[in-house]
Formats: C-alpha cells, sequence, structure tokens
C-alpha cells in the first residue's frame, strides 16, 4: 500500500468566512477586551479563549457536515486507542503514542478526521490524566497536527512510506507540539510572560519535548504500516469516506 | 458516596455555575476575592470528593505553589519596593514576590474547582446539553468515553490469549517483549475496527440520524432550578456590578494597590462568598431537610 492517492482539491468556502470572522474580529476584540477592560494581567484566561476560538470552525464545518454513524464511529475508534495507548504508557512521562495515532488518522482518512481526532484524544484523555486549563492547548496542538498531516498528505508532500511519516512524526511534535506548549505553559504558569520565562520554559521544556518526539517516532515506525493498512482494508471493505 | 445536592440540579444550572465559577477565578486576582474562592473550591471539593480526595490532591498542589511562586520574582523585576538584589544583579520585588504568590493560588483554585466540575457534570448531562448544538462531537465524545475501558479490558484479554502460545508481552527479551506488545495493539486494533463497524450498523437500522430523537436521562428543569437561576442570576449581577466599580480589581505594578473597602464593596465579597460556597448551603440544607423530616416520624 505504498501507491498515493490522487490529489484532490479542497472546498473551503464553507469554512472561510467563519474563520476569517474569528480571526479578524473575534480573536481581536478578546485581546483589545483584555487589554483595556481586564487591565492586561489575565494572560491565562484570555489565551484559554483564544484557543478554544481556534478550533470552533472545525467543529462547525464537522455539524454541518452531517456525518454517517460509520465515520463518526472511526473517529471513536481512533481516538479511543490514543486515548488507551496514553494510559497504557502512563508510567513514562512524554512517551505517548498519540501524535503517532493522530497523523496516522489524517493521512487515512483526511485533515479534518484527523483533527477530530487529536482534539478528542486530549479531551477524553485529560479525563484520565486531569483536566486543567492546559486541556484546550493540547485538544488544538494535537488537532493541528492530524491537521497538517492530513493537508500535507493531501497536497502529496507528505508521503506513506515509513521514513516520510518518522520525518513528519517527529519535527511536528517538536516544532508545534513542543513550540505551542511551552507558550502554553508560560501563560498558564508564569505571571507575568516575559521573554526570559518564555526562553526559560523552552530550554527546560525541550528534553520533554525530545523524549515526545522520539515517542512519536518510535511508534510510527512500527505501527504506520500495519495501521495503515488495516484502516486502508476498512475504508475499502465498507467504502467509506471519500 | 453520598449523592451531591447540587449535582440533582439541572445539567443547565450545574454547567453555567462551573463556568462562572471558573472564569471569575481567572479573571479576579484581588487577594480576599482569590482567599474566597479557594474557600469555596476546597469545601466542594470535600464535600463532593470525600476528605481523602482533596489531601491527595493538596499533596500535589502544595509544591507546585511553592515552585511557582517562587519562579515569578526570578523572571519578574517590575515593582518598586526592591528586596534585595541577586547576584545577577537583578533585583527582588516585594510586587513580584506577591504577584507570584497570588497567580499561582488562582492556578492551584482553578485546578479544584475543576475536580469539582468533573465530579458534577458527568458525561450523560454534558451529552443532554451538548448533544442539541452539536450532536456529531458529544456522541464521539461519549463513545470514546466508552471504548477506553472496553479497550483496557479487551487488551488484557488478548495478552492472557497470548500468554498462552509464549508471545506475551512480558516474555522473552527486550526487543521480542516489544515486537510483542505491538502485535498486541495491532490485534486489538483490528477487533476494534470490525467491532465498530457493526456497531455503526446496528446504530443505522435503530434510527440514528432520524429526528425526534429522545435522549436517555430525563432533566427537567422545575421550579427549584429556576428558583436557583434567578438567585444566581442576582448574585451575577451584584458581582458584575462590583467588577464595574472596579472593587474586585488589584494592581500590582508598580505598586500594589486596591480600592478602599466600602460598603458596596462589602456586599461584593458577601455575594461571591455565597456563590462560590452554593453548592455546599444546597447540601446542608438538603441533609438538615432530610433529618427533620426523618425526626418527625
Amino acid at each position: 500500500m505504498q501507491q498515493q492517492e490522487p490529489l484532490i482539491r479542497r472546498r473551503l468556502s464553507r469554512r472561510t468566512p467563519v474563520a476569517a470572522a474569528l480571526v479578524l474580529i473575534v480573536i481581536p476584540a478578546t485581546i483589545l477586551f483584555g487589554l483595556f477592560v481586564l487591565d492586561d494581567r489575565k494572560y491565562m484566561f484570555v489565551s484559554v479563549l483564544i484557543v478554544l476560538y481556534a478550533m470552533i470552525p472545525f467543529a462547525m464545518i464537522f455539524e454541518r457536515r452531517k456525518p454517517q454513524g460509520r465515520e463518526i464511529i472511526v473517529i471513536a475508534v481512533l481516538a479511543a486507542i490514543a486515548v488507551a495507548g496514553r494510559s497504557a504508557f502512563f508510567m513514562l512521562p512524554e512517551f505517548k503514542p498519540v501524535v503517532a495515532i493522530v497523523i496516522i488518522a489524517g493521512v487515512c482518512f483526511g485533515g479534518e478526521a484527523g483533527f477530530m481526532v487529536g482534539a478528542t484524544a486530549g479531551f477524553v484523555s485529560n479525563f484520565f490524566f486531569g483536566q486543567g486549563p492546559w486541556t484546550p492547548w493540547q485538544m488544538f496542538c494535537f488537532g493541528l497536527i492530524g491537521f497538517i498531516a492530513g493537508n500535507l498528505y493531501r497536497a502529496g508532500w507528505l508521503r506513506r512510506s515509513r521514513w516520510s511519516l518518522c520525518i513528519f512524526g517527529g519535527l511536528s511534535t517538536l516544532i508545534v507540539y513542543g513550540g505551542i506548549m511551552n507558550l502554553a505553559s508560560v501563560m498558564m504558569f508564569a505571571a507575568k510572560p516575559s521573554r526570559e520565562a518564555i526562553l526559560a520554559s523552552y530550554v527546560s521544556g525541550f528534553w520533554f519535548d525530545l523524549v515526545h518526539a522520539a515517542a512519536t517516532v518510535l511508534f510510527l515506525f512500527f505501527l504506520a504500516r500495519p495501521m495503515l493498512e488495516k484502516l486502508d482494508r476498512i475504508k475499502l471493505k465498507y467504502g467509506m469516506m471519500e | 458516596m453520598r449523592r451531591s445536592a447540587f449535582a440533582a440540579y439541572h445539567p443547565f444550572v450545574n454547567f453555567v455555575y462551573f463556568a462562572a465559577v471558573l472564569a471569575f477565578c481567572m479573571l479576579w486576582m484581588h487577594p480576599v476575592f482569590q482567599a474566597i474562592s479557594l474557600l469555596g473550591a476546597v469545601v466542594n471539593a470535600v464535600l463532593l470528593n470525600g476528605r481523602r480526595a482533596i489531601r491527595f490532591q493538596l499533596r500535589f498542589m502544595l509544591p507546585l505553589f511553592v515552585i511557582m511562586a517562587a519562579a515569578n520574582p526570578m523572571f519578574s523585576h517590575a515593582g518598586v519596593t526592591i528586596l534585595f538584589y541577586m547576584k545577577d544583579g537583578n533585583p527582588v520585588t516585594l510586587e513580584s514576590i506577591l504577584y507570584g504568590a497570588a497567580a499561582s493560588a488562582m492556578y492551584v483554585t482553578v485546578i479544584v474547582w475543576f475536580s469539582c466540575y468533573n465530579a458534577v457534570m458527568t458525561s450523560d448531562k454534558f451529552m443532554y446539553l451538548f448533544g442539541r448544538i452539536m450532536p456529531a462531537l458529544s456522541l464521539i465524545f461519549a463513545m470514546v468515553l466508552r471504548f477506553v475501558p472496553r479497550y483496557m479490558h479487551q487488551l488484557k484479554v488478548i495478552s492472557d490469549a497470548q500468554a498462552c502460545i509464549g508471545r506475551d508481552y512480558r516474555q522473552g527479551g527486550w526487543i521480542r517483549r516489544a515486537r510483542n506488545g505491538i502485535r498486541m495493539l495491532s490485534i486489538m486494533t483490528t477487533w476494534a475496527l470490525e467491532n465498530a463497524i457493526e456497531t455503526a450498523d446496528s446504530m443505522k437500522s435503530r434510527g440514528y440520524g432520524l429526528p425526534n430523537r429522545t435522549s436517555f436521562s430525563i432533566f427537567r428543569f422545575d421550579r427549584r432550578d429556576r428558583r436557583l437561576s434567578a438567585c444566581m442570576a442576582g448574585l451575577l449581577l451584584v458581582l458584575v456590578l462590583g467588577a464595574a466599580s472596579g472593587a474586585n480589581a488589584i494592581r500590582y505594578f508598580p505598586s500594589v494597590h486596591v480600592q478602599a473597602m466600602t460598603a458596596f464593596s462589602v456586599l461584593v465579597y458577601a455575594a461571591y462568598l455565597t456563590l462560590c460556597l452554593l453548592p455546599a448551603l444546597i447540601q446542608t440544607w438538603e441533609d438538615w431537610k432530610w433529618k427533620s423530616i426523618r425526626s418527625r416520624n
């Protein structure tokens, strides 16, 4: 199963207005509200709101599409496997297979499904690991990686070969997940975000991110081919999604 | 465990309550408000989760609190009251220490409130509230919550079966164990996917996606819900007026400044205290009512 699927132009028409309104109006309004009304000290509150806004267009487009039962349930299965995998390795911090499974979901079922699997896995796994202000951030990071993986695959940049997936997995964990989560921890933990605090967070978080990236590469190396085969088989057998 | 009286109210009331309490907790860093919110969170958590759960939580929280409070003055040197200079010549200020303590207290309070939220807002309530606006997403959410324990159980079954033929993840050398573990995961995935398609077909044959479906739990918005909502709306009004007048705000930099206490600000404090303790008050009231009914017979 090494062949690439034909390139398909994505229709972005319906999401674009909502996303544009959020990015151009609601997010700046929240930041200004934080600056003037809340006196520019409520970083945690404002940042959590912005991350939640970022997920609204995905949720809207998914609901508007009226997804079929089979599609819903495959997304739920993949998210549950990611959560179960995360709890199976709970004793090793940052050694989690979530990103690997989210990337596989994105490649196999498209960016939207990848986003849903990632966001759901982030949300539900925190029911077992503890909810908190970091939940929306994690949901967003996992979801974004799935979305990027799906769209890069559609664009033909990401291939189904083991090495292509491993390289993408390692880089996306390090740059997307690590890059956003370290910034998020400054927003949540530090009283007043400063350049030094952000730098300190990146330096202290680097080793954790490296372990996480290594785990993603390892899981992709072993899981990518069998998982993709199984998912393709299910897709072919039942004629799902696309 | 005892049934919580507050959790018996309509999910909408529960959800609005927690949304308000969490938002206020993140917004208002006035020491009086922080103390009230922390007190309310801990009292409710003890009533909902029991004393042992909160003791366990605080054992993790207190070191976190100390580290976070201590870290802030290292990175932030704003403020006018300089206490001493660090080795690298940067000043340590009273304001940044106080602000660090306040920010970490807020963080701890948010986490304790979330533990109350998890105890009250069960997934069927969540489904009931969001099933109308986002049916597909809340269905996914409910299914994943169910699948996770089920898959953990299935993994155990697979592991037992594999152990019989010497292919368990506890047998063999390091590489063999890893390979066996991956194989187990692969078996589980195949099983899960086939199983899932069957579930999906079963859902379809029972009319998933058709209009006019009902939900499993029946919640009615009755008189006591209306009464509690009115009560909460009144408290929220007082609090928002307080916020508009500046009674809830504190300025940390360059120097610590709070508004002088007035009769109105005391009223706002009282409203916040009532709001934060609302579930505990309802519980006490219900307990008292129950006792008085029983003692009458």
